[in-house]
Formats: C-alpha cells, structure tokens, sequence
C-alpha cells in the first residue's frame, strides 16, 4: 500500500487543475480515464505524474464519448473512477452521463467551463451550466456542485466521489477556465484526517459467485420495451433523486435579511457579487448575496427564503441567460423585480455589479 | 489599509511574460501575501498575445477578473492594443520602445524564448518612421506612459534570454508591490538548478533584474 498523498494540512499555492488531480488522488480515486481538451488538460498531465507514485492508474481514450464510458466502465468494475472535461468534450460526455443516470453508475467528472459555442475561446465562460445540469436525452438526474475558489475546487472534489458513490448519481464538479489555469492559495488536507469518512467503491459487474444463487443478479439496463417499463424507471429514479436532494443542497448566502436587492450569482462570479455586497454596504445601501452550490439539485427553498423581503433580484453570469433561467424557474410565482447582467464569455468584475446596481 | 496591486503583462507568445507572472504571484505567495495568477492566450500553440494578470493583496482577493489595471506592461505592438482596455486615469502604463513589429514565433526555434528568435533582431534599426506610427497607438489615459528600450538593452548589454526578467525588475520597481529580496529568492526557487550548473546564469538574471529596475527609475 502507496503511503497517503497528503499528510496532515499543508498551504499551497498552485493552478486549479493542479488542485483537482490533488484531490482525487486525497479522495481515493483509483483510475482517470481521459480525453486531453483545455482548459482542463492539466488535470490528466498532474494525475499521470502522481498516480504511478500512489498505485493509481490512468487511460487515456480516443475521445470524450469513450472518456465517459470508460470512467462508468472502471465503476462498474469496483473502481473509484473520474474524468475531466469541458466544453464540446462536455458535449460528447453527455451520452455517458446520461447513461450513468439511467443505470445508476456513479462517476466524478470535473467541468473546467471555456467559451462556447463551439470551439469558442480556450479561456473562460459559464455557459456550460445547462449542459451539466440537463445535458442528454433525459431528465438531468444527476449532481453539479458550481465552485468559487481552489479551496472549494479541493473541497468539492474529495465530496463529490462520496455523494457519487453514496447516492449512485453521476457527479459534476463545475469549475471554469479561471480557475483551471489560475494560481492561488489553499490548504490541503487528507480528508480521513479530518473525519471524513470515504465511501467504498464496490464492483456492479463481475461479482464473485453464481448470480442468483450466491449473490442478487446485477442487471444494469438501460433500454425499456414499453412507455410504461420506462415509467416505472424515470419514477423510481425521480423518487430517488428527490429523496436525496436535501441531503445534498447547499449553498451561501450574504446580508440577505433586510436586503432591498438580492444579487443571484454562482460559482467564480459569487467572489465578484460577494466584493460588491462589501462595498455596497459601505457606501449604504442595502444588498445581499445569495449563491446555490449546488445548480443541481437547486436550493431552492433557501433561495425563495433569501429574496422574499426583496425589492429586486439581481442575476449575474458569465452567460447570456442560461443560469436565469433556472433562477426564474425556481422562484415561480413570486412576483419581484428580476433585473440580469449577462456577459457569456468574459469575467465580470465587482465594479460592474456595483455600478450595475447603483445605475 | 491593504492596497490592492492589478498587473496585466502582454507580449507575444514565448516572450516570457507568463514567466515573469509566475514568478511575481510565487514571490508574493512566499511573502505571505495573497496573490492571484491568471494566465490567458489565445488558441494558438505558439504566436498570439499571450497576456498574464497578476492581483496581490494583503487580504484574500475577490474577482479573479478586473477591469483597469495599476500597472500594464505590453511588449509587442499587437500587445498594447490588446491591453489598452485596461488602461485608467491611475494606470502606469510601460510598452517596450524597441518592439516596432509583433514578434514571429519561428517553428525552427521551438522551445527558444520568442525574443531569440525574433526576424527583428537582425533587422537594421532604423526607428524613425515606425516609432511615429507607433507612438500614435500608445493610451491617452493613463497615469504615466513609459517606454523602456527593453529589448535592445536585453540585446545589446545582457543578454535576450533575461529580456522577461529585466521586465520583472521594471514591474518591481513600478509597483513597489514586493522587496527585491523575495523576488530574488522566487528566481532562485524556480533556477536556482540551472544557476548551480552554470553559476554566471545567476549574476546575468539579477543584474538584468536590477537594470530593469533602474530603467523605470529613471523615467519615474
């Protein structure tokens, strides 16, 4: 046995991609399997340089669609497997991803967001926010946990194989482009150290024993004859999804008691909104804050119960509507002024949400 | 008060601006500073702008992104067009006043730092007609607008190869933002091997550290 990658907690200063190859290897992960497409790429270069280090393994596919179903591939067979992606790789992992929900498969696959459409820009965007919450032919049954910093970007990996495994629901890290390439600090730690238990992986397929008589058939499918088989399997998996989704909502939130305006933000934009409300409440004016960690599931109660004292919600991203429209989605009913500032592809910065608001 | 530092540095791809960026967040990070790198460059392999932004802080930095910049360095002519944008009323802006021309990367010179194998450095320098046309295009708001002959001077006097890390000494001195001490031992950290091979490395980087530094001295 390879001793732990971390020991005791240790400050680092080092790119996000960095962090997350760190934080698989903390978390147990035991095989990566990927496609090289930046700005993740660094990812698969840190992980193939320290996984020989740990016993831990790596593969390399001929693209994204296989990328995705290797990493199931590796579940299936009892191994903590994860995968790294953005942009149109994201697209292509989306037929896995969808049949990770339909079989219940658990896999980690981190989301470095880049520009889009397309091609688009190697650098930075949320516009991959309606792909890793509802992307593929279904109902979007899965987990996104939308990061700010590289401390969450270490935090959120190490829990994202423990809500995979424990719920069996594929699980997204959503970073982006800032934050794969960007260097800052934080503090790694060995997650058992801390008291956080690591869920075990267990093999699907290829069990020991006579199936049936030994042991339960394992029989993951996904593809039903009749509407009325695919019923009874979307319901079962709606039950389970909502049935976990308080478990697994989370999210922040800054100054909202008596704010008048509610700013709605996620991931690196929420540093930016959270800049803003600071300097807003200096100069005395009554702003908050509210940002889901999770996109999906939502917090979707938090969130009613952070802006219904407020005058307006003020909605930023880095897209051109794609997290509003869930917020509006999710605030259904509920009569107040919704203002946005959108901008897909660039960063937003904390002196534009304050002129933004002050008009 | 803790004061906020915004650095944007651009030049061509292989000029070394990451380089100098990564050493400038490290020094500050060592320091016990806050500090922020964001490297950004097109889809190119190689030839672009490639532009870095660095933020220090004594507190934990907010956005990632900003919008005007204290200091901008630019170091190819397509560079300061690229980096006008983040040009204010408080901005120092510094442009290298012997780049006329963006630098072509040569594919025969992979992994050679882009100045080396910059077409212009066996070009004659004839300056006169191309550093009017060139002047027109500098910012018009900044705070101080500053030419350094950096690239001759690297050329000429040191060597091309710590043309980026006489840039480094320029920012240093421009932003006050870190003791030449901690820069110094960032370089060490990040060359201190090649240095131990070929010990006159050291002395060629620190001295081209230091004559960055007094270049912008002298303009300030």
């Amino acid at each position: 046995m390879a001793q732990k990658p971390i020991q005791g907690e240790k400050k680092v200063f080092m790119t996000g991609n960095e962090v997350c190859a760190w934080a698989a290897l903390a978390a147990k992960a035991d095989i990566m399997y990927g496609y090289p497409i930046t700005p993740q790429n660094e990812i698969m270069h840190y992980w193939t340089r320290l996984a020989p280090k740990f016993d831990r393994k790596f593969l390399q596919t001929e693209d994204e669609i296989s990328a995705g179903f290797t990493t199931l591939g590796g579940t299936l067979a009892g191994k903590k497997s994860f995968s790294a992606t953005a942009g149109p790789g994201n697209t292509l992992f989306q037929e896995p991803m969808s049949m990770a929900e339909m079989m219940r498969i658990p896999a980690v696959v981190v989301i470095m967001q880049r520009g889009g459409p397309s091609t688009a820009t190697v650098i930075y965007s949320q516009q991959e926010v309606t792909m890793t919450t509802f992307g593929g032919n279904g109902e979007g049954w899965r987990v996104v946990y939308s990061t700010a910093s590289h401390q969450e970007l270490y935090d959120y990996t190490i829990k994202s194989f423990n809500t995979a495994w424990k719920y069996r629901f594929p699980t997204f890290v959503l970073g982006d482009g800032y934050q794969a390439k960007m260097r800052e600090s934080l503090t790694m730690y060995d997650p058992e150290e801390r008291g956080i238990e690591l869920v075990k992986p267990e093999a699907t397929l290829g069990q020991p024993g006579m199936p049936g008589v030994d042991r339960e058939v394992q029989y993951p499918r996904n593809t039903y004859n009749t509407e009325e088989e695919l019923y009874q399997r979307n319901m079962e998996i709606a039950r389970d999804f909502e049935a976990a989704a308080p478990e697994i909502v989370e999210h922040e939130q800054f100054n909202c008691e008596d704010a008048d305006v509610v700013i709605v933000a996620h991931g690196v934009v929420t540093r930016a909104a959270q800049a803003a409300v600071d300097q807003l409440r200096k100069d005395g004016l009554k702003v908050g804050h509210f940002r889901p960690i999770t996109l999906r599931p939502f917090p979707v109660e938090e969130m009613r119960e952070a802006v219904k004292n407020a005058k307006k919600i003020l909605v930023v991203e880095s897209a051109y509507g794609q997290f509003t429209k869930q917020v509006k989605e999710y605030l259904y009913g509920m009569t107040t002024e919704l203002d946005t500032l959108l901008k897909p592809g660039v960063g937003i910065t904390s002196d534009e949400i304050i002129k933004h608001i002050k008009g | 008060m803790s004061k906020l530092y915004k650095i944007a540095l651009a030049g061509e791809g292989g000029q070394g601006v990451q380089s100098v960026a990564n050493i400038l967040a490290e020094a500050a990070n060592d320091g016990g500073k806050e500090a922020i790198y964001i490297p950004n460059f097109g889809v190119e392999q190689r030839g672009g702008v490639s532009i870095a932004y660095v933020q220090i802080d004594d507190k934990v930095i907010g956005s990632p992104k900003f919008k005007t910049a204290d200091i901008v360095v630019a170091l190819s002519d397509r560079s300061i067009e690229r980096t006008k944008r983040y040009v204010g009323p408080n901005t120092v802006f510094i442009y290298d006043s012997s780049t006329l021309q963006a630098a072509e990367i040569d594919d025969r010179a992979i992994g050679i730092q882009g100045v080396e194998a910059d077409p212009r450095s066996q070009r004659p320098t004839s300056l006169t007609d191309d550093e009017a046309e060139f002047t027109a295009t500098l910012p018009t708001n900044a705070k101080a607008v500053i030419g350094i002959p950096a690239n001759d001077i690297a050329k000429n006097e040191l060597h091309p190869r710590v043309f980026n890390i006489m840039i480094l000494g320029a920012v240093i001195k421009a932003t006050g933002v870190l003791p030449i001490e901690k820069i110094k031992e960032a370089i060490e950290l990040k060359l201190g091997s090649k240095f131990d091979a070929k010990p006159e490395l050291r002395e060629l980087n620190f001295k081209a550290l230091e004559r960055g530094m007094n270049l912008v001295d002298k303009v300030l």
